[in-house]
């Protein structure tokens, strides 16, 4: 009885032993990198042979690439194009490095063949297997919101965020003189459409939150005035037209309320007020300038510059107390803020060495990263999705510009609207 | 084409199946022999550009080790020219026991089944006799139970002299065991030391191979390789943390996938990791089997946003 006892206490001693020498070793991989996935876009095969039809692969390709998180591989030297999984040579497209495809064909369906179907699917190369399969209806002359939305689901599916695709962009452009318009486009810059006609210049076009109404900075009263303007139908009111000069308007989260600066009393001091004109508060009185109100995706804050130590710096202010905190400490100046949907990134332009360049600053880290190259970039403001940014910038000519950056940094791409100049731009909201 | 004398003579049967047995373990032997001196040292040289910071510490160890290893061979060797002289002895006077034993079994076995003959004949006979001469003929019966006991008592005193060779055996055999076991006795001392000295080495090289960063060496660059495909922009900005299990073949590369232990809670983090293991393939692995037996199952760690407080 006693023998045994030992013998068992003896084995558990053993098997304790031998696990704790076969304990697994362990690797840990601190941080990442900022890459890109690979993936093809093959062209769809195209059953009816129409030729827009036959464009989406590379609208398709051009978003996935403009987000800066992917990258697209060149397939000119392919010469077979799968249309499903089933004739995917798995080791062909590993040795090109894409870690994806997306594969697909279109097909007319409908009464007189009017209508197109495109069934499309997004294939795994390492895992050889297709990660999602969708068919997708609609007119021939939709190929580019087709696209768009292909390109929205591959972006959601992969990199866990609505991909913004198929969002529209704003942006005011100078046509001649005493020619201004106010455009609303495709985020890419297709289908521009003017909202505004105006001989003076409009300018800090803001777009709600819920997507329905834009509000703008107009000097058709000899002096800078707000309008809040009713996309759908067109109608606009006068939202601030107060003693001095009235700009920079700014939504509150839920559409309800704007920001917006009055030299009502000397310089430049942040209000705020109702989205019909009523109920106007002034939120901080100081002796410096407040400018530029962005608010807090959770409405408790607003961002500001001020000059009030000397340089223009980026604070914040609660929106109930009126505490404020000093933001940015980097560069010589740092204006024009907004903040990520997510609230953890601050976007800004910081100007150092006489150079204002597109920066961001992680909120929880407060570290910065500079996107652009500057030296004259402008009005920075977040994709819905937070990944990109939209800004102006000086191209040679200095003729103003406007393009996109990613956040990582890594993808630059202008968004063609045209050779006139662009005085300012915004994004507007995802589609539901 | 018999060979009687092979099928009689127990003896000449039994020394040549000795004699393939003792060639097959002496052969087996000194196989084995030349196996345990040639195995161990010879995969560290050829990976020590890689990590330069790593290196400097390894040579002078790596000098160190075959000052160690000269004299192994031949101390080996001795201990195995002992064990080899003492192996033989002990397996001759373990063969040549068991041939006595069989024999003795033989002669035990005969006996009894002549015996069984017989009784069973001699049951025949007297059944037939009885039969045929029935109660008349009691005298002869009797006689023949007579014979029948008699024989009974031959067959018996055959049997106690066998057993009393047998015991004679026994005790033969028993003082050969004195023998045998000191004989044991000393060749287990030799192997004790023996096996000290490589236990004693065995570390050294161990302690030698972790010290050196062999083994850090390879985690280090199984940890750069998967790094580089980390896509830490799919992972959020919060700190957070993936672990994965993995399996590796001496290729390096990956058995069955990546096991994920711990989510991140965001599917595209998760993948993008799971991406960065199976995209990282094949991992570097060592030549050595010692050190990639170490690497073969990995835990691997991942905190894409920086380090969780």
């Amino acid at each position: 009885m006693k023998q045994s006892f030992w013998k068992f206490f003896f084995l558990i001693w053993l098997v304790c032993i031998s696990n704790a020498s076969h304990a697994l070793e362990v690797i840990e991989i601190l941080g990442g990198k900022a890459s890109q996935i690979p993936v093809a876009v093959i062209p769809f095969k195209d059953n009816n042979a129409q030729k827009s039809m036959q464009l989406m692969h590379e609208v398709i390709t051009n978003d996935l690439n403009r987000s800066g998180l992917f990258s697209s591989i060149d397939i000119s030297g392919v010469s077979d194009y799968p249309i499903d999984e089933r004739e995917v040579n798995f080791s062909n497209w590993a040795a090109l490095q894409s870690q994806f495809i997306v594969v697909g064909k279109i097909d007319a369906i409908g009464r007189s063949n009017s209508q197109m179907q495109v069934t499309w699917s997004l294939i795994d190369i390492y895992k050889e297997k297709t990660v999602l399969s969708v068919a997708i209806k609609g007119q021939p002359s939709q190929y580019r919101v087709i696209a768009h939305r292909i390109a929205d689901t591959i972006y959601e599916k992969l990199t866990g965020s609505k991909g913004v695709f198929d969002t529209n962009i704003a942006f005011v452009k100078k046509l001649g003189k005493e020619k201004y318009s106010l455009f609303i486009a495709d985020y890419d810059g297709h289908n521009p459409r003017a909202i505004v006609n105006s001989r003076y210049s409009i300018i800090s076009p803001r777009w709600s939150p819920n997507g329905k109404k834009i509000a703008y900075v107009s000097f058709e009263k000899k002096k800078p005035v707000i309008y809040v303007q009713d996309i759908e139908t067109g109608k606009r009111t006068l939202l601030a037209n107060f003693r001095g000069n009235n700009s920079a308007p700014a939504w509150s989260p839920d559409s309800k309320k704007l920001a917006i600066v009055l030299t009502y009393s000397a310089n430049s001091q942040i209000y705020t007020i109702d989205a019909d004109g009523k109920n106007i508060k002034q939120l901080m009185r100081t002796r410096s300038i407040n400018t530029e109100p962005a608010w807090s995706p959770n409405g408790k804050e607003i961002y500001f510059s001020s000059d009030r130590a000397g340089s223009a710096q980026i604070y914040k202010v609660d929106v109930d107390t009126n505490e404020v905190v000093r933001v940015t400490f980097e560069g010589n100046n740092n204006v024009s803020p907004s903040l990520s949907p997510d609230g953890k990134l601050l976007l800004f332009l910081n100007q150092d060495n006489g150079s204002y360049r597109v920066a961001i600053q992680n909120l929880l880290s407060n570290q910065m990263l500079k996107l652009t190259n500057g030296p004259d970039d402008e009005s920075p403001i977040f994709s819905p999705n937070g990944h990109m940014v939209l800004f102006t910038y000086k191209d040679y000519g200095k003729v103003s510009k406007i393009g996109t950056v990613s956040i990582n940094g890594l993808k630059m791409t202008p968004i063609d609207v045209g050779s006139e100049t662009i005085l300012e731009s915004t994004w507007g909201p995802l589609s539901d | 084409m018999r060979l009687p004398w092979l099928e009689n003579n127990d003896n000449l049967q039994a020394n040549l199946f000795t004699l393939v047995i003792h060639l097959a373990l002496f052969i087996f032997m000194i196989f084995s022999v030349n196996w345990q001196v040639k195995t161990p040292y010879y995969a560290e040289v050829e990976l020590w550009d890689a990590i330069p910071t790593q290196i400097k510490p390894k040579p002078l160890i790596k000098r160190a080790t075959p000052k160690v290893q000269k004299p192994q061979p031949s101390i080996a060797e001795k201990i195995v020219e002992a064990k080899k002289d003492a192996d033989i002895q002990l397996k001759k006077k373990k063969a040549a026991e068991l041939k006595k034993k069989k024999a003795a079994e033989l002669k035990k076995k005969k006996a009894a089944e002549l015996k069984k003959k017989k009784a069973a004949e001699l049951k025949k006979k007297k059944a037939a006799e009885l039969k045929k001469k029935k109660a008349a003929e009691l005298k002869k019966i009797e006689q023949l139970k007579k014979k029948a006991l008699e024989e009974e008592k031959l067959a018996e005193l055959q049997k106690r002299l066998l057993e009393d060779e047998e015991v004679e055996k026994v005790q033969k055999k028993l003082l050969e065991q004195d023998d045998l076991e000191r004989l044991q006795e000393e060749l287990r001392n030799k192997d004790l030391a023996k096996e000290t000295r490589i236990a004693i080495e065995g570390t050294q090289d161990l302690v030698a191979g972790t010290n050196s960063g062999e083994l850090e060496k390879y985690k280090a660059l199984i940890q750069q390789k998967i790094y580089q495909n980390v896509n830490k922009q799919l992972c959020g900005l919060d700190p957070l943390e993936l672990i994965f299990e993995i399996v590796l073949m001496p290729t390096g590369d990956l058995i069955g996938g990546a096991k994920m232990i711990k989510s991140s809670k965001i599917e595209s983090c998760d993948q993008a990791v799971e991406r960065a293991i199976l995209q990282a393939q094949p991992l570097p692995m060592p030549q050595d089997n010692r050190l990639f037996s170490q690497l073969k199952k990995l835990k691997l760690k991942f905190q894409p946003n920086g380090p969780i407080n």
